[in-house]
């Protein structure tokens, strides 16, 4: 490996910091989603990694990665399903305007 | 690998490193106008560059399939997805919406010091030294279909139900 394994764990803290920031931030529930792919990059990018160094000879690492990659396409699916049914309902998709549970 | 790491530091492998700051400085800075910009196309762009610049650190951890992958299904699929959304909903690009909601002060400090922490885990632990080499890409195939044959098949009927869902949560209702 051409670069020392802390530092692209260090690019994978800063992606899981920044998503984890815009997850709590963002008003727009899609911004949200953004963010939330950003935390799910930075899983991978740790999974790839370590199993570039300490990995299991069949590659358990990249399958896992794959596997997340897939889960996320999922879950950005039904979000924006969700999203769109609540712009159709409501005509806001901010997530501190939505309070229909709200008492 | 080993042949990189004891071998004299020659002028390309320079440059192979300076590229690799590079694409990281270009994705953490990606990732910063997702979170930040005001304009939720233009997070929608620099999303677009984060992942990218994951798909470029793939290739210097020698997981080429898994870099087309993320090129393919991330930038490809997710992110067409996600500008269809943000231009089925209005307000994109209004000034007068705030971008960020009360909780900005406390949640900086809580990311700040979550990455600078790990930050500093990450470079003070001692590591092992590396054992593994690169995985072929015959092999992770093999491997998909017999020692992970179960989750593979798991995922695709996973998949199956959040397009049905999805259809379904999404549709116009009936009259």
């Amino acid at each position: 490996m051409i670069v020392p394994l802390p530092h692209v764990l260090c690019v994978s803290a800063g992606l899981f910091a920044l998503g984890l920031f815009g997850a709590l931030t963002r008003r727009n529930a899609i911004g949200i989603l953004m963010s939330i792919e950003l935390i799910l990059n930075s899983a991978n990018l740790n999974l790839v990694a370590f199993n570039r160094v300490w990995g299991s000879p069949d590659g358990l690492g990249q399958v896992m990665a794959l596997f997340v990659i897939g889960i996320a396409a999922g879950g950005a699916v039904v979000g924006l399903a969700l999203v769109l049914a609540i712009f159709r309902r409501q005509q806001t998709i901010s997530a501190d305007e939505i309070r229909l549970l709200k008492g | 690998m080993t042949r990189l790491m004891l071998g004299t530091v020659g002028p390309i492998e320079w440059a192979a490193k300076a590229a690799f700051y590079g694409v990281a400085a270009a994705t953490l800075f990606s990732a910063w106008v997702t979170v930040s910009a005001r304009n939720l196309f233009r997070a929608a762009l620099g999303l677009a560059g984060a992942l990218f610049g994951v798909a470029v650190i793939y290739l210097f951890l020698e997981a080429e399939f898994l870099a087309v992958t993320q090129l393919l299904i991330y930038v490809g699929a997710i992110l067409t997805l996600l500008i269809f959304g943000i231009m089925l909903t209005a307000r994109i690009a209004d000034p007068s919406v705030p971008r960020w909601n009360q909780q900005v002060r406390a949640s900086l400090a809580l990311a700040l010091g979550l990455g600078l922490g790990l930050c500093g885990i990450f470079l003070t632990t001692l590591w092992r030294k590396p054992v593994s080499d690169s995985v072929p890409m015959a092999v992770l195939g093999r491997s998909l279909v017999s020692s992970y044959l179960l989750p593979f098949e798991l995922l695709s009927i996973l998949l199956l139900g959040a397009l049905v869902g999805a259809m379904v949560i999404a549709r116009k209702e009936e009259p």
